[in-house]
């Protein structure tokens, strides 16, 4: 699975979970302001993350996530990790 | 294929737990996972009586103060039945070694808080996350008066159902917002085996009500804490002692 294709199905489930357009999910934004997302959302993100990918998220894995860019790299690092 | 939704009752083979399985196969819709660690006879007893009762449900042999094995039969289980839906944990399991506090050992401490406090991290942690995706759910500690009041004679039941009894209050304010409710449940003296062997003629004169309460007064309130009735009820710890401590 290459980056593109990690973003894409990324940003797929984000507009449909959390309800946003596709317009505000750009690479530089902040992530946890631009979804509103609270504690409890990571929950969301992490199943999704598994069933999709494959791979297990933890509360430490999002410590350097900022923005979607961050989301996407941390993403695309666990695929490779488990690969 | 549509969602089965769920009730696990952990120690729900006797006692408190068997009645209430039986009492929420009656009044609810739920599947019931009726947990035990050792008395295999009485969980097939309970689940005979759910069933003649017109509920359904099945029995889940696992320890579940043992992190590991509770891990790993639950995950067993949610994989054989992907359509399976949790909603509804009872931790009822709970045992004591009653003793005073001078003579206690460490390992009559340790097993009574691995049982009732580590044995509610082993069950429920699991299925949070579930919950909490699934936007619902309701969680009922099984705790005591000796976790409230402290019994003398009980300094490891107290503490490790007092430390239920914190845990019941924290967790309900960090899941709220999905809809999930966690109260506790705090018996005075139920008619059951753990209660079996105390002389109740002379206990009896300390409850103004005068009588051990029974298993199914108890199963009747676990009832409507786990109903939707009981929505706005929450990191309560509801007293039922025939006015013993209040």
């Amino acid at each position: 699975m290459n980056k593109e294709e990690v973003i894409e199905i990324v940003n797929n489930f984000l507009v449909e979970e959390f309800e946003v357009e596709q317009e505000v999910i750009s690479p530089k934004a902040p992530m946890k302001d631009t979804l509103g997302l609270d504690s409890l959302d990571y929950v969301d993100l992490v199943v999704i993350i598994e069933s999709n990918f494959g791979v297990k998220l933890g509360e430490a894995d999002f410590v350097n996530v900022e923005s979607f860019q961050d989301f996407y790299d941390m993403i695309e690092n666990k695929i490779k990790a488990k690969a | 294929m549509s969602k089965i939704k769920c009730a696990i009752v952990t120690g729900g083979s006797r006692g408190i737990g068997s009645a209430i399985c039986q009492t929420l196969a009656m009044e609810s819709e739920y599947h019931l996972l009726i947990n035990y660690t050792a008395n295999k006879a009485a969980a097939e007893a309970t689940l005979q009586k759910v069933e003649e009762s017109g509920g359904s449900g099945e029995i889940i042999k696992f320890d579940v103060s043992n992190s590991e094995e509770a891990k790993a039969v639950l995950t067993t289980w949610q994989e054989a039945n992907p359509d399976a839906v949790v909603e509804v944990v009872v931790n009822n399991a709970g045992i004591t070694k009653d003793g005073l506090f001078m003579w206690m050992t460490y390992q009559d401490w340790d097993s009574v808080i691995q049982t009732s406090l580590n044995g509610f991290f082993n069950v429920t942690n699991f299925f949070i996350q579930k919950m909490l995706r699934n936007k619902y759910g309701r969680i009922v500690n099984m705790v005591s008066v000796s976790g409230v009041k402290g019994t003398p004679g009980q300094t490891n039941y107290s503490a490790a159902k007092g430390a239920l009894v914190a845990a019941t209050k924290a967790l309900a304010q960090e899941v709220a917002k999905r809809n999930i409710t966690v109260n506790a449940v705090a018996p005075g003296f139920i008619k059951t085996d753990m209660t079996e062997a105390m002389d109740e003629s002379e206990l009896k004169k300390l409850i103004p009500l005068n009588r051990f309460g029974e298993a199914q007064e108890v199963a009747d309130l676990v009832a409507f804490l786990v109903s939707k009735k009981s929505g706005y009820i929450t990191g309560e710890v509801i007293n039922i002692n025939g006015g013993i401590y209040s």
